[in-house]
């Protein structure tokens, strides 16, 4: 096996792309490195991201924010502009595992493991969160929701890699929220997690929703009924009830022992209908 | 005047290193040369074992052995035995298949040893398990307690076609029936106390050295008992009296699962000697969850029977208590042991008890906080909620109205405890005034308006422990420089015996703390002791050490009157010293024991050193006690509960260290709000663990506990002259069923009675969905 602590994004990339055998980007560690002790993964090279300065960065851009893949969830909750500015994508990262967790575990990491029940996925989908994916020949702005296609499937290629995540410049009267349910308050695997983002307009009219949930199907849901429940109203006890409902319906959670399907399906309708208060607060709280 | 120490919220001296890193758990330990262990683990709950090859593994370069049953059965290695078998009813034999150290033709529970590898380095050990090959013919499993001893239930030992081990009753039959049949009222429950995966933080660990030059082995492992493993091996190890050391350093936590004698105790012991060299076996987590003893498992089917007026006339049940596959150790010990505590602290005039022990195809069940008593109060209590609730009556009225008072002591309840202190009701009360019942409706109130619900629940209770036929010993050595050894057969895991029993000696001899020096763990310097188990060191050691003391200073009486020049009759002891009655001429103890040592400063002709042994064979039982009192809110959407509010009143006689006795509540406490809440035992219909790791058995953490009143507030012990009572297991055995009354409080304006433990998320929400088919959000 080898160990590589490659400068440069190009320099990664090749690494990948030259790789005999099985590559794999080593960002925080705390999905490979325990797959790895636990004989579930063996790659033959590892390519550490951590030394490349444009991937520990947050910077903001003309179109957003744009997150360092090897930032960890810890430096995010620091950043006040991020936390401001997008709350909901924040708090997700900022629930995954425990503090020591939190110094290494990265966005990009929590996305690319594919599980479906990774916390921050929901959230940044909500808000239309862009992956900056970088091969050896060109780099794409990538939707979060495409990145993952089934529990630990992903559509980057074998010598892409995740550079950044963008998170998009909010329109004014904007709002997001993420919650998840799990059997104790921290350090487990969600049971469900919804999150919400909304847009209102001058007299408090939502105008835009994206209504995500997770850990209730193989990945995230783009739940459209919730969004239309609450586009062209106030939000109001209703417009909620209706999108929880929605919620329920769209979920498609399998029986296991951390949960049942019936059980899932309505916890994931009340998280996101107290998501959707969280942002609504949060909307109306903002210019 | 000394210094009081008992008493004394004193910092632990043994926190001092475990904090800093230095403590010394087994697997610190190194020895040259040493080989590693890995077992082969059963695959199946329940299977014939039909080929087992070894060949393939043992060739692998690097392992030093690979062994079977077959191998300790010629040298004579035994099966692991009960320790305890109940009286069986009459007309039946009891049943109580011993453990083999590995499987022997069959497994009968999932993990269960198959083989042993003995190799150069730990993975190295590993990798050759995977090169065993076996092949099993799966047998049916049976799993579910309430339904084992049922006709149709897969047969775990075809020597017990019925899966029971034994029945065994107490109490008495016709006079409890006689109750029922006059009462007024008689209230039902199936009640389920769940099983629990006990958990410490460091596993289970044994290295064991080869024989040395005189033929002695020495076992380093963690547990509760040094003596118990000492003598224990030797015997099933076929092995001379003398041969075995067993040093025990520090314990990550033990809770009863360490009380045993494991298989892989035996084995490990056995490696060494047959191949010379050091053995080592640190277990893991994951291992622990298929090896460890479980807990609880009892399925009881309870009634109450009482007057118009709510007097109880009478209590039955029949409990089905899961020992596992196998009747080793204390299993068969636990479901029989705590029954007594069932009266409660109550005026009962007849009850009934039968135990049904059954075989399933579980992991073994054993002894762990409380060992019976946590599960005989989580009866009668849910039994006088529901009866409160049938018959009207308030819930605190009607336990006030059943209690006994201190006039009434001493009372022997119909299950044969005889109980002599506390002031059972005055303890009710103080515990209902420092958790604010007042102000509950405002809380209540505050979170209906959260969309919450809140409910309160309160358990009065009374144990019994450390009882006749229990011996300890203890000896007390002065030292050269004026303090005080002693060699105690205790064995702290978590207890704080090095501070609490040094405050003893050393609050009766005018020592600092640090001069006392307790010796644990070691049956080369510690001859003889019963171990710690059951809430009584203190109770049974501190006592011998009290003994101990007293004949100490008759023995330290020549010297200081030699040293003072006085008559030794006209010696008065007080204060940590001797002085000459009427005078001001005194001399501390600590310059009596360096006197002692001094041949110079001895009276004439006598012999250096002075040092006192004392044992202590308590009469009778203590019998802590104490009331409860849990507050909770439920989200009613989600299910999840919160414990917000604890208080309890605790009479535990003397008490030496509150700080410790406050942890011990805690840790108790967490126990029972995991078993209430969190703790989901679940396996298969083939025996399979569902909940075999930490990220599906939700223990309890810090952030799940409540904030927590403990008032210490009681009577000294009148059965042993030190005046304690014990503390180590009280906070698991009342909180169970008051964290599921307040549950079921809260829960009761939406139509739910009765609710199973644990009250998971889940259970919450179904049972709320199925009592009201369409709540209100
Ligand atoms: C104790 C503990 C608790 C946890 N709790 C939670 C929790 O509450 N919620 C939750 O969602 N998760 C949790 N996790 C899982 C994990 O911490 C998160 O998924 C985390 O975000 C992973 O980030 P990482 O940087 O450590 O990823 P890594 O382990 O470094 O990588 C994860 C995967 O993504 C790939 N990868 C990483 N970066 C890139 C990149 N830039 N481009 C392409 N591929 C990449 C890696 O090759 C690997 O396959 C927990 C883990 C542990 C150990």
């Amino acid at each position: 096996m080898r160990f590589e602590s490659p400068q440069t994004t190009k320099d990664a990339v090749a690494l990948l792309a030259g790789a005999k055998g099985k590559g794999r980007v080593l960002a925080g560690g705390t999905d490979l490195l325990v797959q790895m002790k636990s004989g579930m993964a063996a790659p033959d090279v590892i390519v550490d991201i951590k030394r490349i300065p444009a991937m520990k960065s947050i910077k903001a851009e003309k179109d957003g924010m744009r997150v360092g893949a090897a930032v960890a969830s810890a430096e995010m909750a620091e950043h006040a502009a991020l936390a401001k500015g997008w709350p909901g994508v924040v708090e997700a990262a900022d629930l995954i595992g425990s503090t020591q967790i939190q110094g290494r575990a990265t966005l990009a990491g929590n996305l690319c493991n594919g599980s479906p029940a990774a916390d921050s996925v929901p959230a940044m989908a909500a808000i239309g969160a862009k992956a900056r994916v970088v091969g050896p020949k060109k780099r794409r702005d990538v939707l979060v929701e495409k990145i993952v296609t089934g529990p630990g499937k992903i559509s980057l290629a074998k010598d892409e890699l995740i550079e950044s995540i963008l998170l998009p410049k909010r329109p004014p009267r904007s709002g997001d929220a993420y919650l998840r349910f799990i059997p104790r308050t921290e350090m487990d695997i969600a049971v469900a997690g919804a999150a919400v983002s909304l847009t209102l307009d001058t007299k408090g009219v939502c105008t835009d929703a994206r209504v995500i949930i997770g850990a209730v199907g193989p990945r995230i849901i783009d739940v459209k009924d919730g969004a239309k429940a609450l586009i062209g109203t106030k939000v109001d006890k209703a417009a909620l009830k209706a999108m929880e409902a929605a919620c329920s319906a769209a979920a498609t959670p399998i029986d296991d022992k951390r949960g049942t399907k019936e059980f899932r399906k309505h916890v994931v309708g009340v998280l996101a209908r107290r998501a959707g208060q969280i942002a609504l607060k949060r909307a109306k709280g903002s210019k | 005047m000394s210094a009081r120490q008992i008493g004394r919220r004193l910092p632990r001296k043994e926190d001092r290193r475990l904090l800093t890193g230095a403590g010394r758990f087994v697997d610190d330990l190194r020895f040259e040369g040493e080989l590693h262990v890995a077992f082969l683990r059963s695959p199946h709950a329940h299977a014939r074992i039909d080929t087992l090859d070894t060949a393939q593994a043992a060739a692998m370069p690097g392992v030093a052995g690979i062994f079977t049953i077959a191998d300790l059965t010629t040298d004579g290695v035994l099966d692991i035995p009960p320790f305890f078998l109940p009286k069986e009813v009459e007309g039946r034999e009891i049943f109580a298949p011993a453990q083999p150290v590995l499987a022997r033709d069959h497994v009968r529970q999932i993990g269960e040893a198959v083989a042993m590898v003995v190799a150069e380095c730990a993975s190295l050990a590993r990798d050759a398990t995977e090169r065993i090959v076996v092949t099993y013919t799966p047998l049916p499993a049976t799993v579910e307690t309430a339904t084992a001893d049922a006709p149709g239930s897969a047969i775990v030992w075809p020597e017990a076609p019925d899966n029971l081990c034994y029945i065994h009753e107490i109490g008495d039959a016709a006079a409890t029936a006689a109750a029922f049949a006059k009462a007024a009222h008689i209230v039902e429950r199936r009640i389920v106390n769940n099983r629990l995966i006990i958990h410490s933080i460091e596993p289970r660990a044994v290295i064991a050295l080869p024989p040395d030059s005189d033929g002695r082995q020495t076992i380093h492992t963690n547990g509760q008992t040094p003596h118990r493993v000492r003598d224990k091996s030797v015997e099933l190890l076929g092995l001379p009296a003398g041969s075995l050391r067993c040093v025990i350093g520090d314990v990550g936590g033990a809770f009863g699962m360490k009380n045993m004698i494991y298989p892989e105790t035996l084995s490990v012991l056995w490696a060494a000697r047959r191949l010379g060299r050091p053995v080592r076996w640190p277990g893991s987590n994951g291992e622990g969850f298929v090896t460890d003893s479980q807990a609880r498992d009892h399925v009881s089917d309870a009634a109450l029977a009482l007057d118009t007026e709510g007097r109880i006339l009478g209590f039955r049940t029949v409990n089905r208590a899961n020992l596992g596959a196998y009747a080793t150790n204390m299993g068969t010990l636990s479901p029989v042991a705590g029954i007594p505590a069932s009266c409660g602290p109550y005026r009962i005039p007849a009850a009934h008890v039968q135990v049904r022990a059954v075989l399933t195809n579980t992991v073994r069940t054993d002894v762990f906080r409380g060992a019976g008593r946590p599960e005989a109060i989580n009866l009668i209590e849910r039994l006088i909620e529901a009866a409160a609730e049938e018959m009207g009556i308030d819930r605190v009225e009607l336990r006030r109205r059943n209690m006994i008072g201190p006039a009434d002591l001493p009372h022997e309840t119909p299950t044969g405890l005889v109980y002599d202190s506390g002031d059972f009701p005055a303890t009710l009360d103080r515990a209902r005034e420092i958790a604010d019942l007042d102000g509950f409706g405002a809380r209540r109130a505050e979170s209906e308006a959260r969309g919450c619900l809140r409910g309160l629940g309160l358990v009065p209770y009374v144990e019994a422990n450390g009882g006749p036929g229990m011996t300890e010993p203890t000896d007390l050595i002065t030292t050269p420089d004026g303090g005080v050894t002693v060699l105690s057969g205790m064995m702290s895991n978590g207890q704080g015996h090095e501070t609490a029993f040094a405050q003893i000696v050393a609050d009766r001899f005018g020592l600092d703390p640090d001069e006392v020096e307790i010796v644990q763990g070691d049956t080369d310097r510690v001859k003889h002791g019963m171990g710690t188990a059951g809430s009584r060191s203190l109770v049974l050691d501190g006592t011998a050490m009290h003994l101990a003391m007293e004949t100490l200073v008759e023995l330290a009486r020549p010297i200081a009157g030699h040293l003072l020049e006085a008559a030794p009759a006209d010696l008065a002891f007080e204060d940590g010293g001797f002085v000459i009655a009427g005078t001001d001429r005194r001399i501390a103890m600590r310059e009596v024991f360096r006197a002692a040592h001094d041949p110079a400063r001895l009276p004439p002709g006598d012999a250096p050193g002075l040092e006192a042994h004392a044992e202590f064979t308590p009469g009778k039982h203590a019998h802590p006690n104490g009331c409860h009192i849990a507050e909770v809110e439920v989200d009613p959407d989600t299910g999840r509960v919160r414990v917000l509010r604890y208080s309890c009143v605790q009479d535990i006689g003397l008490v030496i260290n509150p700080m410790i006795v406050e942890g011990q509540i805690h840790g108790g406490l967490a126990h029972g709000l995991g078993q209430a809440l969190l703790e989901d035992t679940r396996y298969d219909a083939e025996g399979q663990l569902l909940s075999g790791s930490l990220m599906d058995y939700c223990l309890p953490r810090a952030d799940d506990m409540p904030d927590i009143s403990i008032i210490l507030e009681g009577t000294p012990c009148p059965s042993n002259p030190l005046g304690v009572k014990g503390v180590g297991e009280s906070a698991a055995m009342p909180s169970p069923p008051a964290i599921t009354a307040a549950l079921l409080d809260a829960l009761a304006p939406l139509g739910v009675h009765d609710i199973d433990m644990p009250a998971t998320p889940q259970a919450v929400w179904r049972t709320i969905r199925n009592a009201a088919p369409a709540p209100q959000p």
